[in-house]
């Protein structure tokens, strides 16, 4: 080939093709240990740090993102008494969501063993709601919620938990006061047959007393 | 010649075993459970195939075992050629897979083609299965039925013996039809069935099955609803129980279905 | 570059005193992240900002990919081979004569051969920990090793792909053909050294894309990515289309290659009636991947735009079945680009093994041939459940006929075996343990082929237990036997020959108690896909998973005898096994060229009768 003869010659101006080793093991053992721990650990490490950082607070207004199938953030701290506003917003371009909130789980048999269907306490239960910028919105269920709306009025509906269900691309406001009910609760999402809460579709929320 | 007589003698051995073997595992039942006749037309099919097949597999397995065996301790032999050997190789390849695709295959396909034909189903019992993610949803026309649930509100699907079943398989959400790109497709498969349709969105797809034997879930968990199209997250728990009951029990069961969706 | 071991101690002296280059796969990975970094912002917070702004979505994930697969290829020297010569400049790209040559940018076909070998039997052992991960999973009906089902299909998607790309269509074709084929067809180089050399450096991206994936999000589709589920997912996918465009295009890559080295490259004398069978099997594998990777590229591209633009083309309102039909369209070819490769290594091993002449040679050329010419035929099989009722009947005639040119490659080496004396070696092992796989992939092929048994067994452990006996049994059985084969050629050194005995029948009792048994909890009820499943199943599914690990571990000790004799073992001589095609009569040295002068050939490889001297005649050297 054309290149053998260019390879014979030893050229001082070009560079020594004795590559360092170490460099090279180092930095492939980083990038191989960064790519482990981002695929393996990434919940447990966010989760970690939301623990060491849990004090700041998601206020006054938490943005909520749904994707299939998850809730970013899935850490959540307010503190009771605060004004607090959600802004729920659905990142899927397919499927539709919605947040529950609460403690305990309602089952229904299964082949399967027993499957959680919703929070067997409903967190909204007593609270004023004020829903705002409604968009896209499927389905509302206030439950026993007492709820206000300022522009769109989301279809209403009945049974089960508070919940806002969302279609693709929507999105909604809930604008509260943290109702004075500290310690950890739960948010979720239990649609298409309680599948996206089994496939990881859930959250904690952290109250800080006032 | 002796090497092939004696060949012949371990092939003849293998085959025997090898047939014994088969009609064991046809006597217990090759699908395990089969609850219609369509079930038992395909343990027919394999079981024919699989008695043609053992002495050739029993031929290139025991020519496997023979030849690293038996010549060790010879000078190779040396050829390169034997139309007689080829010859019967290469037409019996060839007869034996025309005759597996007469029968079983197109035979047996006929017979299912015949299952199908409208002439011969004007009496059929019609189920509406919906698959939606990650549910079936079983209405049965002829009765009123919208959803047939047990108690807890899980879908369960109750059929008579003896009976013509049609099941019209579709796939959509009926709950949220603003989403008409939210369908997958799903597979609508009953193990004890012996047969399993692909449900493709947008179209409607026909199943037809025969039912011969009174079982149910609780008694043998092949006789489930069972999606076996990957369909997502939820596809392990598309499972519904099914009954196939006496035509009295199935009435019983439809008159409590009508009380309890009147309710 | 075959020749730069010249003046090496020279060039190593001076060398001393200059600066030296970076890694280039430390540099490939900078200027791949830069790529990535760059395109992924400018896409996503300029070109195509979305609502509440994320800043990586699907479309930036794309482009950037594609930057940083460019820079990661220039990285790793393309920029130094290709690039900068194209404008003229000169070749300045210096090759260390040790371990680092596997490093980086290599245009000598042993090194690209070694690198295959490598990059894919390290794909092998990923995704077969994935495997391991997923029968762990099954071992319980309960979901216990994963958090969510998603997680496992996702897992059983990566394993899907990874073996499917990396390792079944590349491990005898881009990995010992690239090494032999040359050698065989007594050449010193392949027809086009270069994008040889590109073609591997795009396999370690592709794996790394679909490894990555689930930082994207999970998919579930499994590695058929069936369309409309595809196009729901979560973004995942969106890695695994882009993974397997680069694995397939390595596939493509090193297939012209291939052809090209088949077809122009053969020493003097090497006629197309003295053709190796293994030439033949990758000349037919190689024209089936020239015809079909493009197809499937093309699907997966659209699929892709489908979801990233997004439309509807697979969806309710457009076609559903047109996704399927176009990928078993390939996916039915792709497994005979898969076993072809291991058909033609038996008929290249047994002869010389048993130093007999290989029976009815032009039966197993034209079955080989065959099998390609048919495999384009019957890809509608893996469709009965869902495709129309007239179309059962021709697919499931040409799927019934193409186990006749198929068992010809049983008849030749049948036939070779009566009355050989065959050493029984690991290699000789590893091919009728082969064999005897591929005999039951087939049969059950067979029964698989008639629709009325399909559509019971159809997507349930039946089916795969069938496919992982045509790819593990018969595939990757055969590639441990290459591997046995030739690793005097690869090392100059020998295997232990009881513990390549012990490996070989360690796996095979593994793999034919695991999948044996899948076999049957198939026709019980187990489907695929499915991380719980109902109770009864459980106990069959906790004895194949420890079969599985056994089966694991099986590999796992193959793969560390091969590398331990690799550097230990009993040096040998250039033909331990009195070969007669042409690779046993060069000394493959990476660095150097094989055959000075080119060797002439002037009879066929496989004749090992009286009339022709005893010990084989060495081609004669012009």
């Amino acid at each position: 080939m054309q290149e053998d003869s260019s390879l014979r010659r030893v050229d001082p101006s070009r560079r020594d093709p004795h590559w360092s080793a170490t460099t090279f093991f180092v930095v492939l053992g980083l990038v191989v240990l960064i790519s482990i721990l981002s695929l393996f650990l990434k919940r447990p490490i966010s989760d970690a740090t939301a623990a060491m950082t849990g004090t700041t607070l998601n206020e006054p207004v938490t943005q909520i993102e749904q994707y299939d199938y998850g809730f970013e953030p899935h850490h959540i701290t307010w503190r009771a008494g605060d004004q607090v506003t959600i802004s729920l917003h659905n990142r899927s371009t397919t499927h539709w969501h919605e947040m529950m909130l609460g403690r305990g789980y309602d089952y229904t048999p299964s082949a399967f063993g027993p499957i959680a269907t919703q929070f067997d306490t409903d967190f909204w239960n007593g609270i004023h709601v004020t829903f705002s910028g409604a968009n896209h919105v499927d389905n509302l269920c206030v439950n026993k919620a007492i709820a206000k709306f300022i522009g769109p009025m989301p279809n209403i509906v009945t049974g089960g938990n508070f919940s806002p269900t969302l279609q693709p691309g929507g999105s909604l406001n809930m604008t509260f006061t943290v109702p004075n009910k500290p310690g950890t609760w739960h948010y979720g999402c239990f649609v298409q047959q309680y599948v996206h809460y089994m496939a990881g579709m859930r959250g904690t929320i952290t109250i800080l007393p006032r | 010649m002796i090497d092939i007589l004696l060949f012949a003698f371990f092939w003849l051995i293998a085959t025997l075993l090898g047939e014994w073997g088969v009609h064991a595992m046809e006597a217990r039942g090759l699908y395990y459970s089969a609850a219609t006749s369509q079930a038992l037309d395909g343990e027919k099919a394999v079981a024919f195939i699989l008695t043609m097949l053992v002495p050739v597999i029993a031929f290139v397995v025991v020519m496997l075992i023979y030849t690293a065996i038996r010549f060790r301790s010879r000078k190779s032999l040396q050829f390169r050629d034997n139309k007689v050997f080829i010859g019967i190789w290469v037409l019996f390849s060839i007869a034996l897979n025309i005759l597996f695709f007469v029968h079983p295959s197109a035979s047996a396909l006929e017979q299912m083609f015949n299952n199908e034909e409208a002439r011969l189903n004007r009496h059929d019992l019609i189920v509406n299965v919906t698959a939606r993610q990650w549910e079936w949803i079983f209405s049965y026309p002829q009765y009123g039925i919208q959803t047939a649930e047990d108690s807890n509100g899980n879908s369960t699907l109750y059929l008579p013996v003896n009976q013509n079943v049609r099941f019209v398989l579709r796939s959509y959400d009926p709950y949220h039809t603003y989403d008409p790109n939210g369908a997958v497709i799903h597979d609508f498969w009953i193990p004890a069935f012996g047969l399993k349709q692909d449900i493709i969105p947008g179209e409607t797809r026909l199943e037809y099955v025969h039912t011969n034997k009174i079982t149910s879930y609780d008694v043998d968990p092949m006789v489930r609803v069972q999606c076996a199209e990957v369909c997502g997250p939820g596809h392990p728990f598309m499972e519904a129980p099914v009954h196939v009951v006496s035509s009295s029990d199935f009435m019983k069961w439809v008159q409590a279905q009508r009380k309890l969706e009147a309710s | 570059m075959s020749a730069n071991a010249a003046g090496l101690s020279g060039v190593d002296t001076a060398n001393r005193q200059r600066r030296r280059i970076a890694p280039p796969v430390i540099r490939g990975l900078l200027w791949a992240a830069i790529g990535f970094l760059v395109f992924n912002t400018l896409v996503s917070q300029v070109i195509d900002r979305q609502p509440y702004d994320p800043f990586v979505t699907r479309v930036s994930a794309t482009v950037g990919w594609a930057a940083a697969v460019i820079g990661w290829l220039l990285g790793v020297g393309a920029w130094e081979v290709i690039v900068r010569p194209f404008f003229g400049h000169p070749v300045e790209w210096d090759i260390p004569n040790d371990w680092r040559r596997y490093f980086m940018f290599s245009t000598d076909h042993k090194v690209v051969g070694l690198q295959y070998i490598f990059t894919t039997t390290g794909s092998f052992l990923l995704a077969g920990l994935a495997a391991m991960m997923m029968r762990m999973e099954l071992m319980n009906a309960k979901l216990w090793v994963f958090t969510n089902p998603g997680a496992y299909l996702t897992t059983v998607g990566i394993h899907g792909t990874v073996m499917m790309f990396s390792v079944g269509t590349v491990a005898l074709v881009g990995g010992f053909a690239n090494y032999f084929i040359p050698l065989m067809m007594g050449s010193n180089s392949s027809a086009y050294p270069r994008m040889s050399g590109l073609s591997h450096w795009l396999l370690p991206a592709g794996i790394a894309t679909v490894f990555l994936s689930p930082l994207l999000g999970q998919w579930t589709t499994g590695w058929r990515a069936y369309a409309p589920l595809s196009g729901q997912d979560p973004s995942g996918i969106v890695f695994y289309y882009l993974g397997v465009f680069a694995m397939t295009t390595s596939s493509l890559l090193v297939a012209i290659n291939l052809t090209a080295t088949i077809i122009f490259n053969r020493a003097p004398g090497l006629t197309w009636n003295r053709l190796p069978m293994f030439g033949w099997g990758i000349l037919a594998v190689s024209l089936l991947t020239i015809i079909w990777v493009p197809e499937i590229q093309m699907t997966f591209i659209i699929s892709l735009l489908n979801l990233i633009v997004p439309f509807s083309l697979f969806e309710q309102t457009g076609s559903p079945l047109t996704y399927m039909e176009s990928f078993w369209l390939f996916g039915h070819p792709e497994v005979y680009i898969i076993v072809v490769p291991a058909f033609a290594l038996w008929q290249e091993i047994i002869p010389v093994m048993g130093q007999k002449t290989l029976f009815a040679r032009q039966w197993g050329v034209l079955g080989l041939v065959f099998v390609m010419l048919f495999s384009g035929l019957v890809w509608a099989h893996h469709m009965f459940t869902n495709m129309r009722n007239s179309e059962m009947l021709p697919f499931s005639f040409f799927t019934e006929m193409i186990s006749i040119p198929t068992g010809f490659s049983y008849l030749v080496v049948l036939g070779t075996l009566w009355g050989a004396r065959l050493k029984f070696s690991t290699p000789t092992l590893f091919v009728l343990m082969s064999m005897f796989n591929f005999l039951i992939g087939g049969i059950t092929g067979v029964l698989l082929a008639d629709p009325v048994i399909n559509l019971q067994t159809h997507d349930t452990f039946f089916v795969l237990s069938h496919f992982h006996y045509t790819v593990i049994g018969s595939m990757v059985f055969t590639w441990l036997a290459a591997a046995y084969y030739w690793l005097p050629k690869l090392s100059g050194r020998m295997y232990n020959e009881t513990l390549g005995k012990l490996g070989a029948i360690w796996v095979f009792i593994a793999f034919n108690s695991a999948f044996g048994q899948m076999f049957f909890v198939g026709l019980r009820g187990m489907n695929r896909w499915v991380a719980v499943y109902p109770q009864y199943l459980q106990n069959m599914n906790f004895s194949i998973s420890m079969f599985a690990f056994l089966l694991g571990l099986g590999f796992l000790f193959n793969f560390v005898h091969i590398t331990w004799m690799w550097n230990k073992g009993k040096p040998v001589g250039q033909n331990p096994w009195n070969g007669k095609t042409l690779e046993w009569f060069g000394t493959p040295k990476p660095g150097i060229a094989t055959f000075s002068p080119l060797p002439h050939v002037e009879t066929g490889f496989y004749d090992y009768s009286e009339n022709t001297p005893p010990t084989p005649s060495p081609p004669k050297r012009m």
